[in-house]
């Protein structure tokens, strides 16, 4: 960041936008930087976020969803806000076309705890818009050198409905490979849908994974969350092995700003990723 | 190294602080007095009990401007906005309101990433501390003692001030402050009874007694985190709340701030301004959810943030207890009766 | 001189009846602070809240301010002295309350304080009026033979200004604002929610403290108040840096008054001045 001054944001480029479902609201943003020392200073892991700026309507935090072993460039999946409160960043972004700029504060938070993860079996849980930085993981762990330093890995990823699936085509390929088990659901199936039906609580269930040395990564929805957890537990998973990332209103970033404590914690800058067994040591005020 | 100015003189100190730099210092306003940037040195007024808002705008301004930019360029083109190095002069700072600037540091310029601008602005300061007048009766709000803090502890200070009678005795506490003393041409040296005065001062301080509430830190963090789920006393001691910003903006130690876009005729600036965490869109989230949509629960969190979560996070609590915030409440809240009955809980 | 004391015992007795009887499940009155002179806005809940109930001189609030927020058909006593009644008239006017849902509980006063400064409070920032207009119960003696004056008479000052020294004064005024906004939480009629300067899009000032921010904010707010300020002066009482808000108040319901014919909160059976239409209004509103 220029001067180093954290509350800057450095310049990028538009590379790449990439509609990602039916309903047009979502979209994966590929940028580039305008500065090589920007690139090289980004160094981030999996689980971090940026704060993605546009002069005139301000800053958004948004997960990364590319892994760090893709070079030159990094990806954010964004949803259009804006039902309920008028979103200004994320709907200029999504207006914008390739080859335009903006900024980028980052990389921020803490990560998916890459080292923790190592030597065990990773099940990774992910329900609707809630899949972009595990998307970053998985990919991490399949990155040709990396995979080896961890043991079998388990997707469970659903959505409403087919058309509400994020990134089809690397889905695709990861349900080739015999590396990975990759399990897709949605709520309801269509005419073309042939994959399975059902809620990502249940498939889990079904799918019972081992709770030996095995780490549970789940993000989702509030209601995903709170009926998947219970399977969990049920499967012996202990509070120290579940991970999952929280959301709150941020500014900063840098925890500064005051706005995204939960407790004496700020999600920014100690988040977003907890395990359960250190929310429990949060109130609940989040 | 002590030395002294009569009071009636103090324009003229005020006019070389002037010379060397920016001169922040109390001014008489309607309601009371504030700490403003001084043009004519006249408007000093060192006839005041406290500042209706803490003097932390010296250092976190109530806006601080990061980057001008026109619509429509690009990014690059967009201009940073440097922070002025001119050296700042701080002047009249009650004891508690400089001990705010310590805990304050913590956050701003030791913990994590450093706050470029709280640093600079830090750096470029030297800070005149200014004992109460012990002779003057102590407001009711004030409750400074139970954090520690006396009415005339020079700690923190460059140079610390004690009036006597008629004049001024100003005494350097650290190099920074010697310095500044010895430059200061308007000054004479202090006598011996002045010097006896000061040191008699310092100790009768302890005995300028503010409300007191035996608060052990840990305790207290401890007994705010246990009763966060006892809805009916936050409930009960929010009830008059209105939930305005005025108790956060004139604490010393309220240091939540907003990042906004503020854009007029194809210009803008990004800037931080002041927010408070009793608005009610302070935690409100794009997608709609909001954590703290009730007044009890955003009265909960201003109280735990300063005297649980910073002591957690920090190891001290985040509050001198200058009593402002009593005294801004439109409704008479007042945080020393709210962390006195969570003690009894 | 108003016997402080005695309504005091009254506001006890009455609350403790409503309550006791169900009648009501809140009794919205004064209670203790951290000493005498800092009472606080109170709302009793059950008999045993009664004893925290009293009443003096630094009991300004506008209890009104806190009738919106609880859910409609609560039954709820209020105290309420002169402006405070008419608040609650004015929040009628608006469908924000029904009366059936109320009990008011009138007090005729007359020297209440300024805590800060000490001073008595009259028509200088509020109404002036001595007696709850509107009340189901009396809990003290109307206060009468009291010289009339005029709400409108500490206008004469700023009137006498020409516009550029107006504008000038309300400039001043305004960059003193921190934008804690205690004025429109302080407000009885200030609900909106939420309110215009909360929204991003439109966005429709800086959020910074400074004009023309200030400016926008401050102005639109005393627009809006335009035919529905009943000048209880709780506004001006809240700054935390005086600015005199009371002072426009003041003049736009001067202003309605003259063009319109009609006080705010002085009847249930008006309608609020601007919404309602009558073919006799003034046209002036259209120069």
């Amino acid at each position: 960041m220029s001067d180093n001054n954290p509350y800057i944001p450095m310049p990028v480029q538009i590379a790449k936008i990439t509609n990602e479902v039916d309903t047009n609201d979502i979209k994966t943003f590929r940028f580039t930087f305008l500065n090589k020392e920007d690139e090289e200073k980004f160094k981030y892991t999996p689980g971090q976020f940026g704060e993605l700026s546009i002069y005139g309507k301000g800053e958004s935090p948004i997960g990364i969803a590319s892994s760090p072993t893709e070079l030159g460039y990094v990806e954010f999946t964004v949803q259009r806000a804006g039902t309920i409160v008028p979103g200004l960043v994320t709907a200029a972004l999504h207006d914008l076309d390739e080859g335009a700029q903006i900024g980028l504060r980052g990389p921020l938070g803490n990560s998916w705890p890459i080292e923790f993860l190592e030597n065990k079996n990773i099940v990774v849980v992910g329900g609707g818009f809630a899949f972009t930085t595990l998307r970053s993981l998985i990919n991490y762990m399949l990155y040709k050198d990396n995979r080896k330093r961890f043991g079998e890995i388990t997707v469970v990823y659903g959505a409403r409905n087919p058309g509400l699936l994020l990134y089809k085509d690397e889905l695709a390929e990861w349900e080739k490979r015999d590396d990975i088990k990759t399990i897709i659901t949605v709520d309801k199936g269509n005419e073309t849908w042939k994959g399975r039906e059902g809620f990502v609580p249940a498939v889990c269930k079904d799918t019972a994974p081992s709770p030996k040395d095995a780490v549970a990564v789940i993000c989702g929805p509030p209601i995903m969350i709170k009926f998947t957890l219970p399977v969990f537990f049920e499967l012996g998973f202990s509070k120290e092995n579940i991970l999952t990332s929280l959301e709150m209103r941020m500014k900063c970033g840098i925890g500064k700003c005051g706005r995204c404590n939960v407790g004496s914690q700020y999600v920014c800058k100690d988040g977003p990723v907890f395990s359960l067994a250190e929310l429990d040591q949060l109130p609940r005020d989040f | 190294m002590l030395k002294k100015t009569a009071i009636e003189k103090i324009s003229q100190l005020a006019a070389v602080l002037m010379e060397k730099g920016t001169l922040l210092a109390p001014v008489k306003e309607v309601a009371g007095h504030n700490f403003a940037e001084i043009n004519d040195p006249q408007k000093v007024d060192l006839n005041f009990y406290n500042t209706i808002i803490s003097p932390k705008g010296a250092f976190f301004p109530p806006k601080e401007d990061f980057i001008k930019y026109k619509i429509g360029k690009t990014i690059t083109e967009a201009e940073q906005i440097k922070v002025d190095s001119k050296p700042v002069f701080l002047f009249g700072v009650r004891p508690c309101d400089v001990k705010s600037f310590s805990i304050m540091d913590i956050h701003f310029n030791a913990a994590g990433i450093i706050d470029p601008y709280w640093s600079q602005r830090r750096k470029a300061t030297t800070i005149f501390g200014y004992a109460y007048d012990l002779n003057q009766p102590v407001d009711a709000a004030d409750f400074y003692n139970s954090l520690g803090i006396y009415a005339a502890d020079p700690e923190g200070s460059d140079i610390f001030m004690v009036k006597k009678d008629k004049d001024l005795l100003l005494k350097g506490i650290t190099p920074k402050g010697e310095e500044l003393l010895a430059q200061l041409n308007t000054l004479v040296d202090a006598g011996k009874d002045d010097e006896k005065y000061y040191e008699e001062t310092l100790k009768k301080g302890k005995e300028y007694k503010t409300r007191f509430l035996c608060i052990d830190q840990d305790v207290i963090a401890k007994k705010l985190e246990a009763v966060f789920n006892n809805n009916d006393f936050w409930t009960k001691v929010s009830s008059a709340c209105l939930s305005c910003g005025a108790c956060t903006f004139v604490c010393p130690n309220c240091y939540c701030f907003d990042i906004c876009d503020d854009t007029i005729f194809g210009k803008g600036t990004r800037r931080r301004v002041w927010d408070a965490c009793m608005f009610t869109d302070f935690t409100l989230e794009a997608s709609g959810h909001n954590p703290r949509t009730q007044v009890y629960q955003r009265l909960r969190q201003k109280i735990n943030h300063k005297y649980s979560y910073h002591v957690k996070k920090y190891g001290v609590i985040s509050c001198v207890g200058c009593g402002r915030c009593t005294r801004s409440c439109p409704v008479n809240i007042d945080i020393y009766s709210i962390v006195e009955e969570a003690l009894k809980l | 001189m108003t016997d402080f004391k005695k309504i005091e015992e009254n506001l006890k007795k009455e609350a403790k009846r409503l309550l006791e009887s169900g009648e009501v499940t809140v009794v919205l009155a004064y209670g203790k602070g951290f000493d005498e002179k800092h009472p606080m806005p109170f709302a009793a809940k059950s008999v045993a809240d009664v004893d925290n109930i009293v009443f003096n001189e630094y009991c300004n609030y506008n209890m009104a301010r806190y009738l919106v927020r609880y859910p409609q058909g609560t039954k709820i006593a209020i105290a309420v002295k002169a402006a405070d009644s008419r608040a609650v008239i004015q929040l009628i006017q608006e469908e924000k309350i029904k009366k059936e849902n109320l009990v008011l509980l009138g007090i005729p006063v007359i020297g209440m304080k300024n805590p800060k400064t000490d001073e008595v409070i009259d028509s200088k920032t509020t109404c002036g009026m001595h007696n709850p207009v509107l009340y189901d119960v009396l809990l003290g003696e109307e206060v009468h033979g009291q010289k009339i004056v005029s709400p409108y008479d500490v206008l004469a000052e700023y009137e006498a200004m020409d516009k550029d020294a107006r504008w000038q004064f309300w400039k001043d005024q305004f960059d003193k604002c921190i934008r804690c906004y205690a004025c429109r939480k302080a407000c009885p009629m200030c609900y909106c929610d939420p309110c215009f300067i909360d929204q991003n899009k439109p966005k429709w000032a800086d959020k910074a403290p400074q004009s023309p921010g200030n400016i926008m904010y401050h102005l639109t707010r005393f627009h809006h108040l335009a035919g529905r300020c009943i000048d209880c002066g709780e506004c001006s009482r809240a700054c935390p840096v005086d600015i005199p808000l009371y002072l426009f108040h003041k003049k736009v319901a001067k202003e309605c008054e003259e063009m319109f014919n009609q006080v705010s909160g002085m009847s249930i059976e008006d309608k609020p001045v601007l919404v309602n239409f009558r073919v006799e209004d003034s046209d002036k509103i259209l120069e």
